[in-house]
């Protein structure tokens, strides 16, 4: 079956604010979500008075039901552009970055929240950037500028800078990059989104994980360092290589894990019937 | 000898930091890859990559060194050798190309002789050059000049104490037949001028094979006496005597114009010492051959040029084969993933 490229996010706790939207919120309004009876003379509505309780009432009021609306959430999407974004073919990492952006943007749309997007890798860039908006092409337009972005630099002290007005709201982050050589930086960036819920999007490509198939000489030059490696593949070595590999995955997710965070390992194709189970699994 | 070594063109040397080029070259053919950090350490690699790059920086630099051209420097060497320095005068003319009297004609009759002379006996000037060709053999120490004559002078060999060469000159008058002109005058004098602004570093002998003579004129006698006393030359005449041909030693005025015996008179009025020998037949050439050798036999000191040697030829090669070597070493090359 062919991998759909739509997925749905949910968010697990409920959302702060008055804007009407798809999620649980913590506003009380129209909706479905009961939480408490109050007397007719403190809500006047008499749309949601409740005859049955207002019968079983010793005091004989008029009992009103109040409920939760449910509540829009900002979303947004910070995307790595440096060099080692460029890895990768036919497809590049940061085209599979586009695939998922162009996804949000449809996702986003439809649960009707506002997304706002950036990229950033040394410096974070504002020609890279759309500020939130329900408008609905327009992650599709920066999917495409993704495409066509060059990827040169190398670094990603533009983070901090990107994720800077997400800072102490409540929102959904997306942090799509392939975190390689990340540090207290990371943690830096995880502190200012303190009640947001973040989910990293953990760009690798099937060829940067997996080794080639024949054995002999490979000589690999760092995307953004530019030290050299040269490795004498073998058997034995190639398993090292897919332990190694493994080695990552297992610190990335406990050093997200030690901020109950669950990152999601993106690769080709991107699948997003997967992303959504992700959501899904991640209550 | 090895250990000095100059360079033709050392101007190319200054492009020796070429080599550093595979040892610092960073975006080469190598793939890229997100993060090496990540991947597994690899010793047998590194130790493989490093030498391959070292082998590129041997061959650029083997290419540099070859293009400044090293080799080990033209020298003079001092050598004493024992004997002289003989310059070969070798009679080129037709005459030379008859025969020499057989082995046995003084049995024969006098009616026979004359056609046997023609068809029997060695060719003249085959039968010196193999005698003196033995004689340089037997002599290793001396040094020689080999120069042919006919109307003029051919300088064949410089003076050498290298065998072969002088054998190889003296093969040399054997190729194809000989002029019909003979002039011992201007050979002789163009002879002495190749002892010219050469030291005096051993007795010298100018070696006269002919079978004929010339009349000289004033001129040349007066520049061939003053050749001989200033190079202080010793003339050896070895005369191949032809079937009817005049005697050098024959008496009287009025064979003071047979040519022969007129050269063979104006040599003996020369300063220094002179003699002459008449071959009648191979024997008598190899009896008077003989003579000379035990005559001349004088230490002498000489200087010896040796040539520039070029070696770039070896750093070439060794290019070329690191060079090869390194496209062998491609056939295990994996093509980088991106």
């Amino acid at each position: 079956m062919k991998a759909s490229g739509d997925f749905h996010y949910r968010i697990g706790s409920r959302i702060g604010g008055w804007r009407p939207g798809a999620h649980a919120g913590l506003a009380r309004g129209a909706g479905d979500d009961f939480v408490v009876h109050a007397s007719l003379f403190e809500r006047p509505d008499p749309r949601r008075v409740d005859l049955r309780a207002s019968l079983r009432d010793p005091r004989g009021d008029w009992l009103v039901r109040v409920a939760r609306q449910r509540s829009q959430v900002a979303v947004a999407a910070a995307v790595d552009v440096s060099a080692s974004m460029n890895f990768g073919t036919p497809a590049r990492k940061l085209d599979l970055a586009a695939d998922f952006v162009a996804a949000l943007g449809r996702a986003s749309f439809a649960a009707g929240d506002p997304l706002s997007l950036c990229a950033f890798d040394r410096c974070c860039h504002d020609d890279l950037r759309t500020p939130p908006t329900r408008q609905p092409g327009l992650a599709e337009l920066f999917a495409s500028r993704l495409r066509s972005t060059p990827c040169r630099s190398s670094g990603h002290d533009g983070l901090i800078d990107a994720l800077m007005p997400l800072a102490g709201r409540q929102a959904l982050v997306f942090l799509v990059s392939d975190f390689h050589g990340y540090g207290s930086d990371l943690d830096a960036a995880l502190d200012l989104l303190v009640r947001a819920r973040v989910t990293p999007i953990v760009v690798w490509s099937p060829d940067e994980i997996e080794p080639p198939d024949q054995d002999g000489l490979l000589r690999l030059r760092d995307l953004e360092s530019g030290r050299l490696r040269d490795l004498w593949l073998r058997p034995r070595l190639r398993s090292r290589w897919r332990a190694a590999v493994a080695e990552r995955r297992r610190t990335l997710q406990a050093r997200f894990l030690a901020r109950g965070i669950r990152p999601f390992f993106l690769t080709a194709p991107f699948d997003g019937d997967a992303l959504t189970r992700h959501f899904l699994e991640g209550e | 000898m090895s250990v000095d070594i100059d360079f033709l063109r050392p101007a190319m040397l200054a492009l020796m930091p070429l080599a550093v080029l595979p040892l610092i070259a960073r975006a080469t053919e190598a793939g890229g890859y997100p993060d090496v950090g990540w991947l597994p350490a690899d010793p047998l690699g590194r130790g493989i990559g490093l030498a391959l790059r070292a082998m590129a920086a041997l061959a650029i630099a083997a290419l540099v060194i070859a293009l400044a051209a090293p080799g080990r420097p033209r020298t003079v060497e001092l050598r004493t050798g024992r004997g002289a320095e003989v310059l070969l005068l070798i009679d080129r003319s037709r005459s030379m190309d008859e025969r020499m009297l057989p082995n046995d004609w003084r049995r024969l009759g006098p009616f026979e002789i004359r056609h046997q002379t023609r068809s029997r006996g060695r060719v003249k000037s085959q039968a010196a050059r193999e005698l003196l060709g033995e004689f340089v053999a037997r002599r290793p120490d001396d040094r020689f000049a080999v120069s042919f004559f006919s109307a003029s002078t051919l300088h064949v060999v410089p003076f050498t104490d290298h065998d072969e060469v002088v054998q190889a000159g003296i093969a040399a008058g054997g190729v194809h037949r000989g002029l019909s002109e003979t002039d011992v005058g201007r050979a002789l004098v163009s002879s002495l001028a190749r002892f010219e602004k050469r030291a005096y570093t051993g007795s010298r002998i100018i070696l006269l094979v002919s079978d004929g003579g010339a009349r000289l004129d004033r001129d040349t006698q007066m520049a061939i006496r003053a050749g001989f006393e200033r190079q202080r030359v010793t003339l050896y005449w070895i005369y191949l005597k032809g079937f009817g041909r005049p005697d050098l030693e024959q008496a009287g005025e009025a064979s003071a114009a047979i040519p022969e015996v007129a050269l063979h008179r104006f040599f003996q009025t020369l300063p220094t010492p002179y003699r002459a020998y008449q071959a009648e037949s191979p024997e008598d050439l190899a009896a008077a051959v003989a003579d000379v050798g035990r005559e001349q036999n004088h230490p002498l000191d000489f200087e010896e040029r040796i040539p520039r040697s070029d070696h770039s030829r070896r750093f070439v090669a060794a290019a070329l084969l690191l060079v090869a070597s390194l496209l062998v070493a491609r056939r295990w090359e994996l093509r980088g993933t991106s």
